[in-house]
Formats: structure tokens, sequence, C-alpha cells
């Protein structure tokens, strides 16, 4: 095998791991350290799975295993011994595969093109279009994956296409598959059939890492399981055997030091902002909002909790006045906002933080001061006759700097060159110019280090106790239970639990992310009832 | 929690910055003098050509005195840097915005058209026919840039795909109305009546088409640049051209500012052609050769569609197309070679991105060892 062999540390007599993390930290470029000191292993001819929230470094994992990035420290054993995966092709020589979760196959390709594609059987020099048509038709036969080896891709469903991603890593020589989130894109009953699938292999003598932050996933399908929780192990044990709950405190764990906000709940006053039946479907025709209804008071923070995916993107490009909506609308003290495109939601005193800085939020390349004025520059001030005050805007630009404490010289640098947290410090400037009634906020302080994360929460704060509404969509559920007054579990495109702010921890939400729990026709309207006690039981 | 560090700014990137046009310049004109090495049995001589045939030169004798000789050369110089400035602008204002907008020869061709045609058809004193040959011209550069504008922003239709249509389209119009309309019936070939002299541009230098209109240069890209740097219209511009995401996100009329942004082009496209009617041909024929929009391209490239270096780009430019026709005049070399050497100033600068982020650090580390190896000897 072409890898680094050096003396292993098995006890006699133990069969050594299929594949063994030792000690394996990975600090990114950016020093983001996204493992840190991860150690597990896989036995031969097990559904081993890999859990934790978006952003737990399961993720990297996978890459480590592939040999997409190599770990800063540690090491990874391959049959007991020190392997050096430089790069993908060292993992497939080693009998490695991945399953990607967004499917790179060529669409207008045959399914037996798309497998033997890289390594395609030649007769002289020319591809041997018959045999490998033959080969692929046996390894299905054998591994009981049911394809046409003729049909185009583009004419599969995404559950057949998954069929022939893993096909092509068994084509490669895999033993050991990877699965990156499988079912994400898959219906139920697809999905069903895939881990029916995923068993017959492994009881064929296969081998299959599933990484997924579905409960379900982790007790039905998988045989032992590790769980991350910020980069670190946090948990592992038999699949068979753990309870919901305790898996649950494994992959939310505790709020370390929770937020201490003072909840200013008004009893007084209706709703300033009330969204009714919203839905949306995406480009394939799949539901991405379903019936979502739910108000916010004046000087509230509604918070939205889920694993993301579920329809958080959807619902903030909507309230934002980016995507039309399907079904529905929203509006603020009763002006419909929602369809009218960006400005008009942003007269209507919406603002927005989007949830990817560097794409949506901020223009790198432009300087502090343009992005400060992108959404009020064509207003007086800052304006005139289509002529832009650029004294006006830079003396706005000083002002909001000092006030926002952003750690910068000049307000005619290039925000670029910004960290993350003062890169979202002005975006918050921006967002609060033109003293918004409703804010959209998502993912307010994701990869932001924590000073500049808890100055951010405390302008939120004081926008919510300045009487404007706050939706608060984040994936740190720390985040949420701090700031929220009220929470509304988000999953599957539909709001499954309410919860009051106040009375509710982490325990509570994690059966309803992860899809074990529903509360049955939840809105998060001011008068609709709480996710309560009594609702406890499992589905 | 360990402290993250700061996300590290590119230490390079500045550098790199400084370091890239020079180099390209450097990379292409030494790579054009091994090519010229090739091809010429006096290669040094040439390429001495290539770059200074363009420079007037200035005697002095005892029967007259200073006497300065080859300004008509010179004067090409002018001419070319004049065309080539507007056209520059005209692609430079659609790159900011990030649209590939390649129409401005279409856009020269049926200004140069319209500008012709209106000086003809009005006559009169100068205060009446040229202000009338101006708007003409910018205005039909104007239409003609709103088209594949409008298209992008309906139909999605690619603005590399339509512009270069269009320019086919402008191109046979222009030959047709020529051909069937404007002919001058008394000329032996194929060209438009000679424009009335007060529909010409005064002129500034003897035996050259130089003319007042190279004031218009710098006053076109202080409009520009005011336009880019001082308008909500320009803002809008730059902030599609940066990041069109972030724009959305923040509210901006997107689709105006890209449809505006190749019709605005258009007016400068109008201004060259403009200059080729009333200033440098003053009368116009059938066969002009197409294809100075896409000069105007290497212009825009070079000047990186900064609105300021614009002129600066074009009298490089417009040099080395002089030196270019000097060097074949006096030397075996033929001026194809030029070509060759503009080619290869496009392909450096279009693959900065290319230069290893490494290679500035690389070049100070060697320039400080060899500036110690020097010390040592």
């Amino acid at each position: 095998m072409p890898m680094n062999l050096t003396s292993t540390a098995v006890s006699p007599g133990a069969e050594p791991a299929l594949i063994e993390l030792r000690g394996v930290s990975k600090r990114y470029a950016n020093g983001t350290l996204a493992n840190d000191d991860v150690s597990f292993s896989v036995r031969r001819g097990e559904i081993h799975a890999i859990v934790g929230e978006n952003g737990a470094g399961k993720s990297t994992v996978m890459k480590m295993l592939y040999g997409l990035e190599q770990p800063s420290a540690g090491q990874i054993l391959l049959d007991g011994a020190v392997a050096q995966l430089a790069d993908p092709r060292a993992a497939i020589a080693a009998g490695i595969g991945l399953v990607p979760q967004h499917l790179k196959l060529v669409p207008s390709f045959t399914v037996a093109q798309n497998i033997v594609l890289g390594s395609e059987p030649v007769r002289g020099l020319l591809l041997d279009t018959e045999r490998a048509i033959l080969e692929v038709a046996a390894l299905a036969g054998r591994f009981g994956l049911a394809v046409e080896p003729r049909a185009r891709v583009a004419g599969l469903s995404i559950g057949e296409q998954q069929r022939v991603e893993i096909l092509k890593a068994l084509y490669r020589g895999a033993r050991l598959v990877l699965m990156d989130e499988p079912s994400a894109v898959l219906t139920p009953q697809e999905a069903q059939a895939l881990f029916g699938t995923l068993r017959k292999l492994v009881d064929g003598g296969l081998t299959v890492v599933l990484i997924t932050h579905k409960l379900g996933e982790v007790r039905d399908v998988s045989d032992r399981f590790t769980v991350l929780r910020g980069g670190r192990v946090s948990g592992h044990g038999d699949a068979r055997r753990v309870g919901a709950d305790e898996l649950t405190a494994m992959i939310v764990g505790r709020a370390v030091a929770p937020l201490q906000v003072a909840r200013a709940r008004r009893a007084d006053g209706g709703a300033l902002v009330a969204v009714r039946q919203l839905g949306v479907r995406r480009a394939d025709g799949r539901r991405a909002l379903d019936d979502i209804s739910f108000d916010i008071a004046a000087g509230e923070i509604l918070g939205i909790a889920g694993v993301e995916g579920n329809g958080q993107a959807e619902l903030a490009a909507i309230l934002g006045g980016l995507c039309l909506p399907g079904e529905g609308q929203a509006s603020i003290d009763g002006l419909v906002f929602t369809g009218r495109g960006v400005r008009a939601a942003r007269a209507a005193g919406v603002a927005a933080i989007p949830e990817d800085r560097l794409h949506d939020g901020v223009a790198a390349d432009m300087s502090i001061t343009d992005n400060l004025i992108a959404a009020d520059y064509h207003k007086a001030p800052l304006s005139s006759f289509g002529w832009l005050r650029i004294d006006r805007a830079r003396t706005l630009a000083l002002q909001l700097i000092a006030r926002y404490g952003v750690l910068v010289s000049s307000p005619d640098a290039a925000i670029g060159i910004l960290s993350g947290g003062n890169m979202q410090k002005v975006v918050l400037a921006r967002e609060l110019l033109a003293r918004p009634r409703f804010l959209v906020a998502s993912q307010p302080t994701r990869g932001v280090d924590i000073g500049a994360s808890q100055s951010l929460r405390e302008r939120l704060v004081e926008l919510r106790d300045g009487g404007a509404a706050v939706l608060l969509i984040s994936s740190d559920l720390d985040e949420i239970l701090a700031l929220s007054d009220r929470i509304a579990v988000l999953a599957r495109g539909r709001i499954v639990g309410h919860f009051d702010g106040g009375s509710v921890s982490a325990f509570d939400l994690g059966p309803y992310m992860t899809g074990a729990r529903e509360q049955g026709g939840a809105s998060a309207l001011l008068t609709a009832p709480f996710c309560g006690a009594a609702e406890a039981g499992y589905a | 929690m360990s402290a993250a560090p700061p996300v590290a700014v590119e230490p390079s990137r500045g550098s790199a910055e400084r370091l890239r046009l020079p180099l390209a310049l450097a990379a292409a004109l030494l790579a054009g003098f091994c090519i010229t090495a090739l091809v010429s049995r006096e290669p040094l001589r040439a390429y001495l050509t290539l770059l200074t045939g363009a420079l007037p030169e200035i005697d002095w004798s005892a029967s007259g005195g200073w006497q300065v000789r080859r300004l008509v050369r010179f004067g090409s110089v002018i001419e070319d840097f004049i065309t080539l400035s507007f056209l520059g602008l005209a692609l430079a204002v659609p790159f900011r915005a990030r649209q590939f907008s390649l129409g401005a020869d279409g856009q020269m061709f049926l200004a140069a058209l319209a500008a012709c045609a209106v000086s003809l058809a009005l006559g009169g004193p100068w205060y009446r026919v040229l202000p009338a040959a101006a708007g003409a011209a910018m205005l039909t550069g104007f239409a003609w840039g709103l088209i594949p504008g409008l298209l992008k922003v309906r139909y999605q239709a690619n603005e590399i795909v339509t512009t270069l249509m269009l320019n086919l389209v402008a191109v046979q119009f222009y030959q047709w109305i020529i051909t069937g309309y404007l002919r001058d019936r008394g000329a032996g070939y194929l060209v438009t009546p000679a424009l009335p002299a007060a529909a010409l541009w005064p002129n500034l230098m003897p035996h050259t088409h130089v003319t007042l209109m190279l004031l218009l240069v710098p006053a076109a890209a202080a409009a520009v640049q005011l336009l880019l740097a001082r308008t909500t219209l320009g803002y809008e511009i730059r902030a599609v051209g940066a990041a069109p995401a972030f724009a959305r996100q923040a509210g901006m009329p997107v689709t105006r500012a890209v449809t505006l942004s190749m019709a605005l082009g258009g007016v400068f496209a109008g201004l060259a052609g403009l200059h080729l009617s009333n200033a440098l041909l003053q009368r116009l024929p059938v066969d002009l050769t197409p294809g100075l929009g896409y000069d105007g391209l290497v212009v825009a490239l070079l000047a990186r569609s900064e609105p300021k270096s614009v002129p600066l780009a074009a009298f490089f430019y417009a040099w080395l197309r002089t030196g270019a026709l000097a060097m074949e005049r006096s030397t075996d070399v033929s001026r194809e070679m030029v070509l060759v050497i503009e080619a290869l100033i496009i392909l450096f600068i279009v693959a900065d991105r290319l230069v290893p982020p490494g290679l500035p650090k690389a070049l100070r580390r060697l320039w400080h060892r060899s500036g110690a190896g020097a010390e040592a000897a």
C-alpha cells in the first residue's frame, strides 16, 4: 500500500480498528480550531455515526479522512498503521470512498460512465464502453444496488443518484464509505431505502461512516456513534442502547456561561410584526417553508431555533424582500411588506443582517464608508439630486466606527481587511442606521470572537428595548436561549414547537430540532400556547 | 477557548498589486524582445525604434536654430490617444458594473455615422452644427449600448454575445447607409462627402488632425470619475460590480445599474465616433476598419477600469502603435510583431491572479540577497 507504515500499539489479540483517529486536531489557516484532540475508532463492518450540530467539526473530520485536509496534530491509523492521506487519491488508494452531501455526478453521462469516470476500462486508446457497462452491472448485482447502467444520470431521482455515488466509491475499491448527511436531500421513503441498502452493504463486509445531525439516524441506523461538540468529542457509545435524552445532552451540551439578559415582556400592545401562513417551494418543487405564522410584539425578540437548512434561509430572504413568498404575507402595523422588493421592505422599516456576511453582508473590496451607506445612500442627508454627499458619508462613518467600536484606522480602508467581528459591527451599524422597526438577524455572531459577540448581542437587546421587533435566526442554541423572549423551532420548513424563552433549556428544544418530537399545529402567534410538559413523551 | 489570532491581512496583497502592472509590462516587453530577436537581424535597433519611434526629434543647427521634426508622427500618437481614451472609458464603465460589454466598436461606428449625417444635413455655423453632431453621436452610442443592457436584465442574454452580434449589425448598417444614401458620387471610391469646415473641430497641430477634441479627453475621464465616485448611480454601479449579492441585499436597483452602465459606456464610444468623423477622417469611408473597439478593451484592461488611468493607458498604447509603424518602415520587423506584444500584455495582465502569492516576498528576498552579495563582492 502506498503509505508510510510504522509500528503500531495494538493490544495483542485485539483486531486493529479499520480506522482510528488519535488526538487529531485541525487548526485552519485563519486560526479557527475546527477539531481539538479528537479520538475515536471505527470497527470493521459497522455503521459508525458521527453526530453533532453545525460547526461541531464533523465535516472537518470527514475531510481529513478523505485527504482533503491534513491534521495539524495527531494521527490517523488505518488497519493499525499510521497513514498519511495527502490527497483524495491516497485516500481512494487506501480504500476510502466519499459520498458527498451534494452529489457530484455528470448529468449528461450515463450511470456506467459516471461510475467508471477517472478509471475507465480501455481497449487500446479507446474507452471500452461495453466492458464498463458489464462491470457496473456486475458490481450493482454483487452489492444489491439496483441501477440501470445505460440510463442518463439527469433522468434519475436523487435517491438513485446517491446509489450511483455509492457504486462509484465501491468501483474504486472502497472498504470504508464516508457518507456526508446522506438523508438531507432525500424524502423519508428514499432515506429508509438507503439505510436498508447500507445495512446490507455492511453485512457484506463494508464499513460506513455516517455523518449526521439526526437523532433517529443514530439510534435506528447505526451500530456505534461518536458525538462532536465545539470540535471536541463529547461522547460515544453503542447506538442501540443510548437514550434520546442522553444523546441530546451530548449534542447540545450545556451553556458554558449563559448570557444574562433581562427579559422585558410586555403584556400590553399587540403584534408589531405579523407573519401569516408563509410558504415557498424550492426550485425542485419541494417545500422550503410551509404554513409559517408568527407574531412579534414591539420590544420582543423571537428566536428561531433549528438545524440549518430547515427553511431559515428562505424565511430570512422573504422577510428581507429578496424573494417572493409562494403563499402568505408579512406585515408591520398592518402594512404588508413582503413580495415587493428589498427597498420597499426597508422603507416599511425592515432591516436584515444576512447569514453569509462575506457574500451578502459586505462588498469586501469597497471602503468601510461605502459599506456603511449601502442601505441609505439614496436618501437625504447622504445624497441630494443623485449626488452623493461623500463628506457627510465620511463623517457618518467616523461616528459609527466610534459608536460601534470598530477597530480600524480609517473609514477609507477596504472592509475586507477587518476581522469577522469588526466586519459584523459595520453590518449591524448599517442596518440600524435607519432605525428599523423590525430586524431579521441571521446568525448575527457566526464566526465572531467572544468579545465582539457580546457587544453585538447587547446591541440587539438595546434595539429590542427601544421598541423594535427582532427575529433572531441562529444555529447557536446558547444565543437563542440567552436572548429570545419566545422561541419557535423550525424543522422541515415548519414551526414544530413554541416555547417561552425564559423557562426552557437546550434539552427541551433538542428533540424538536432533531425531529424526535413535534407540537401539533404549532405557530408562534402571541396567543399561541407554549409547548408544555404535558406534551412530553416521545413521538 | 484558545484565543484565535486576528484574521490575518494578506501581507503581500498591497505589494503584489503595486508590482502587478510594471511586472506585466516588463514581462510582455521582454517576451516581445525575445520574439523580435528570433525574426530580426538587428533586433536591438528594431526594438529601440518600436519604443522611441513615436518621439519627435529636436535638432539644433546653426542655420535653422531649433527645429522640431517628425511632429506628424507624434501627432498620430495624439490622434490615436484621443480615440483610444474614449474607447477605454466606454469599456471601463460597464466593466465597473462587472458587465463585459464589448459593444464599443458598434457604438462607435453608428455614432460616427450619426455625427457625419447630422453634420452634412444641418450645415450652418459651428455653434449650431458641432453641438448637434456631438449630441447625435453621444445619443446614438447611448441607445446602442442600452439594447444589450435591456436584453441582459430582461432576458438574461449574455452581454458578451449580444454586444458582439450587435457590432456586426452596426458595421453592416454603417456600410449600407454610406453605400446607399450618404455616398459622394463625385469621389472615386465609396465615401461620404467631406464635412463642411464648420462641422470640424479646430485644429491644434499643423499637418496633423489633432484637434480641440484633445481637451475633451481629460474632461471625459473626469466626468466618469465624478460619476463613479460622487453620484448615487456611480455608487450603485461600483457596488453591483464589486458584490452583486450585497447590492441586492442592500436594496439597490441592480438591473437599472447594469443597464445604465452599458448605455453610459456607449456615450463615450459615441465621442470616439465623433472624433473619427468630425476630426480625424472628416469624411467617412465605407471600409472603415472594425476592431478599434478591441484596442479600447486593452486600454480598459491596462487601466484596470480606473477612469483616472485610462488616458495614461491610452497614451502608452498609442505610443506603441505609432512606434510599431516606425519599426515596420525602418527595420525588417513587421508591425504584426506589435500585435504579438499587445496580445502578450493582455495575457500577462489577465494572468495577474496567477502570479504566485509568494512572489513579491521572494523578489524582495532576492533583492536583499543580491544586494548583500554585491556588498560582499
